[in-house]
């Protein structure tokens, strides 16, 4: 593997009384898709949050592609793609003006790219945003965290609101071209199948621990139940179970 | 409020001899009673019809989401806080009659005042639940229903109404009130929202054919611009056709015309305060009412630039809503048929004061109004743009605190001569000190920004070169156009600093930055 592209240090962070997370250490090369799963509340939403600066570290240290979030914002996020969960794109704008903006914040921005994901997704450009459906939403702002190719890809529950095909076919796809093109993905899910299926790197988190953060092949092969290889479902609950 | 009453009557019974009539003259009544209990009115207004928690501009209704899930009936879900804001007004109004005006022998009414009061509320609940066709319809509407229940009861007392008259007038409110609730809280619970921009759309088009952002900050600007900028306005283009059509049929009454001219041009500035306060906090999220959303919060934009951007549209947005006044007003007086005595007066004034000196002072008063505007749009950023609730909701109870004690004292001021003369003996002193705490607060925040790398050094050196800009500019005028025998020219450098916007402006960057990376 080649350098590491986000550097978490011993991260420590309290909400009020309740710890979000309690000395988390993470290291994602470059190139390598990085599959973050926990529990609802384990606090993946958190250390991604950390990693695009939007919280500031209580203790410990973030870094990434080895500059400061929270110090240098635009640095860092001129070379990431998002896509949040919480589904904020503005309600106000057109699909074709949420394109139009967007692309003017990167100058690697690619249209030929942005037309053919629009088309894949199946985007009308005129329609408002507000009344698409959540699943189009997701779709939205997908294309527009992949379409000036960046050399981080953070999405947070990419699949919360699409469908099983867009799911299946569409972001395993577009994960796995990001990584063959040597840039980097970092994903949080609930979803474990569709991780296994595609995270070259898995991250347990519970409890704002890190309970298990190794190659998937590695994680497997040491979980091996006579001589089978268990599923990547199994070993979370054998391993969140113990934690 | 009950235990304040509560305290007020105790010092009349107890320290007062019994039978002796505590004299509350207007001024006194005003600074104890009237306006604690006024403010006290206004929190229960925005807090039993919600309107603290959401966006007042919104077309949706303000109603809770959450609670329009809950398994009770549309009728209770428009009842229940219509019954309990009631109770507490009436409470209000009955403790504040036993607790103090009883004891005062301040002769009042008995039920009509809470009967307006609680009317005054459901009809504040209606119209916040409601869904609107248009963004700001909201306010508009509310502040024209309210005023007109007010005129009418106004008009009732000045035709000396009994108060059986006022019952009647009165009575019938709450109950079409809860009707209207009902049906505007069924609608919000259908998502039935209805949409009248789609005839405005033609005009929303031209800005397709535009080519792409040149800069990021350009599309920043956009942004701004589209989400928040054009809500003055908006609201300036509903409100002008109202205020100049009384223009019509008072065409021959110069004081009347005078007093449309006056209202028409505070519109803008007074407007800008109700949209600053909608639109402060844009961007914020449905999980988090008052913070940054993570797609403006992700932007690869210093904090500075999008706080630059925000600004810039606000520039714009005043600009707006002023063009439409500029060009609005010569028409209306024109077709109305009263632009000869508008004519008329400002030969009088050129006459008076010589040509040059009353174009200085009509340019000078535009600016000031223009710039008045843009102030009112930003001054409060820096609460919004600070994400925290406890700010903003902290900040409103220290302004209507402030409103409280500042108010009474003014009128107060305005009757006592040895208050006045003591005031304008030592304006400066006062003026001086509040520059030395407006300048002390500036140099905090620019180290502040310096330590945080919010804002470059070069950055700030342009800023502070453009304000000490304006302070002189500012200075200079005022120096061309007041007489030197009537202000100091010390006191009129005080004015100037005190009144170009500068700590708050300034503080919106660092409160983005609390906000953005918390």
């Amino acid at each position: 593997m080649s350098e590491a592209v986000i550097e978490v240090s011993r991260l420590t962070r309290r909400f009020g009384a309740r710890t979000a997370l309690d000395s988390v250490s993470l290291s994602v090369a470059r190139g390598a898709v990085y599959g973050l799963v926990g529990a609802n509340g384990a606090g993946k939403t958190t250390l991604i949050k950390h990693i695009l600066g939007l919280l500031r570290p209580g203790n410990g240290s973030v870094r990434v592609f080895g500059l400061d979030p929270v110090a240098d914002p635009v640095g860092v996020l001129s070379r990431i793609g998002y896509l949040s969960e919480e589904n904020d794109l503005p309600g106000w704008m057109t699909v074709e003006e949420l394109i139009r903006y967007q692309r003017a914040f990167y100058p690697r921005w690619d249209d030929a790219y942005a037309e053919e994901l629009r088309q894949t997704f199946a985007l009308d450009p005129t329609a408002k945003i507000k009344t698409l459906s959540k699943g189009q939403k997701a779709r939205a702002g997908l294309l527009i965290a992949l379409a000036y190719r960046p050399e981080l890809l953070v999405l947070d529950e990419p699949s919360s609101g699409l469908d099983p095909i867009v799911r299946r076919d569409i972001l395993g796809a577009v994960i796995r071209t990001i990584a063959d093109e040597g840039r980097t993905v970092l994903f949080s899910s609930h979803l474990l199948e569709e991780v296994e299926q595609v995270a070259d790197h898995v991250t347990m988190i519970s409890q704002g621990t890190i309970v298990l953060s190794a190659p998937l092949s590695e994680i497997k092969e040491s979980h091996r139940v006579d001589g089978r290889l268990p599923s990547l479902d199994e070993i979370f609950v054998a391993r969140i179970g113990k934690a | 409020m009950i235990g304040y009453l509560f305290v007020l009557a105790i010092i009349k019974l107890v320290i007062f001899e019994r039978g002796q009539r505590v004299n509350f003259d207007e001024e006194s009544f005003a600074f104890f009673v009237a306006v604690p209990v006024a403010a006290t009115f206004l929190y229960f207004l925005s807090v039993f019809s919600f309107g603290l928690s959401g966006d007042l501009a919104a077309r949706q209704s303000m109603y809770p989401a959450r609670m329009l899930a809950l398994p009770v009936t549309t009728s209770a879900l428009a009842g229940l806080p219509m019954l309990y804001g009631t109770s507490v007004i009436v409470v209000l109004w009955f403790g504040m009659r036993l607790l103090v005006l009883w004891p005062a022998d301040v002769d009042v009414p008995v039920i009509w005042p809470a009967l307006l009061a609680a009317s005054l509320l459901a009809w504040t609940q209606v119209l916040t639940w409601m869904p609107y066709p248009l963004r700001g319809m909201r306010v508009i509407i509310t502040v024209l229903w309210l005023a007109a229940i007010d005129t009418i009861v106004m008009l009732a007392l000045y035709l000396k109404a009994s108060e059986a008259v006022m019952l009647a007038i009165l009575a019938p409110h709450v109950p079409l009130a809860w009707l209207a609730a009902r049906s505007a809280v069924a609608r919000a619970r259908r998502g039935d929202v209805p949409e009248w921009r789609g005839r405005f759309a033609r005009v929303g088009r031209i800005e397709e054919v535009l080519p792409h952002f040149p800069s990021p900050a350009r599309a920043q600007l956009w942004f701004e611009w589209r989400q928040s900028g054009r809500s003055l306005p908006g609201l300036v283009a509903i409100l002008l056709p109202f205020e100049l059509a009384l223009l019509f049929p008072f065409s021959h009454t110069p004081e009347l015309i005078f007093e449309v001219l006056l209202l028409v041009a505070f519109t803008p500035p007074v407007m800008a305060v109700f949209v600053a306060a909608t639109t402060a906090r844009s961007g914020a999220t449905t999980s988090d009412a008052h913070g940054l959303s993570p797609f403006v919060a992700t932007r690869p934009l210093t904090n500075g630039s999008l706080i630059a951007a925000r600004m810039k549209a606000m520039i714009r947005s005043a600009l707006a809503a002023w063009m439409l006044v500029l060009v609005a007003t010569p028409l209306a007086l024109r077709f109305s048929g009263a632009a000869p005595v508008v004519i008329e007066r400002a030969r009088r004034l050129v006459e008076v004061m010589e040509m040059p000196r009353a174009i200085a002072i009509l340019l000078l008063g535009l600016a000031v109004l223009l710039a008045s505007t843009w102030k009112q749009l930003v001054q409060s950023l820096y609460i919004g743009m600070s994400g925290r609730e406890w700010v903003v909701k902290g900040s409103v109870f220290a302004a209507l605190t402030f409103l409280a004690v500042a108010l009474p004292l003014a009128v107060w001021m305005s009757r006592n001569r040895k208050a006045l003369a003591l005031l304008f003996n030592n304006f400066a002193l006062i003026a001086a000190v509040l520059v030395c705490l407006k300048l002390s607060a500036a140099v905090w925040i620019a180290m502040r920004l310096r330590d945080k790398r919010l804002l470059s050094d070069r950055r700030l050196v342009i800023g502070a070169v453009c304000w000490d800009v304006a302070v002189f500019a500012l200075y200079g005028l005022l120096v061309w156009i007041v007489p030197a025998m009537l202000v100091g020219r010390s006191v009129l450098a005080l004015i100037a600093i005190l009144e170009v916007p500068l700590a708050r402006v300034a503080a919106a960057p660092l409160a983005l930055a609390w906000n953005r990376h918390r």
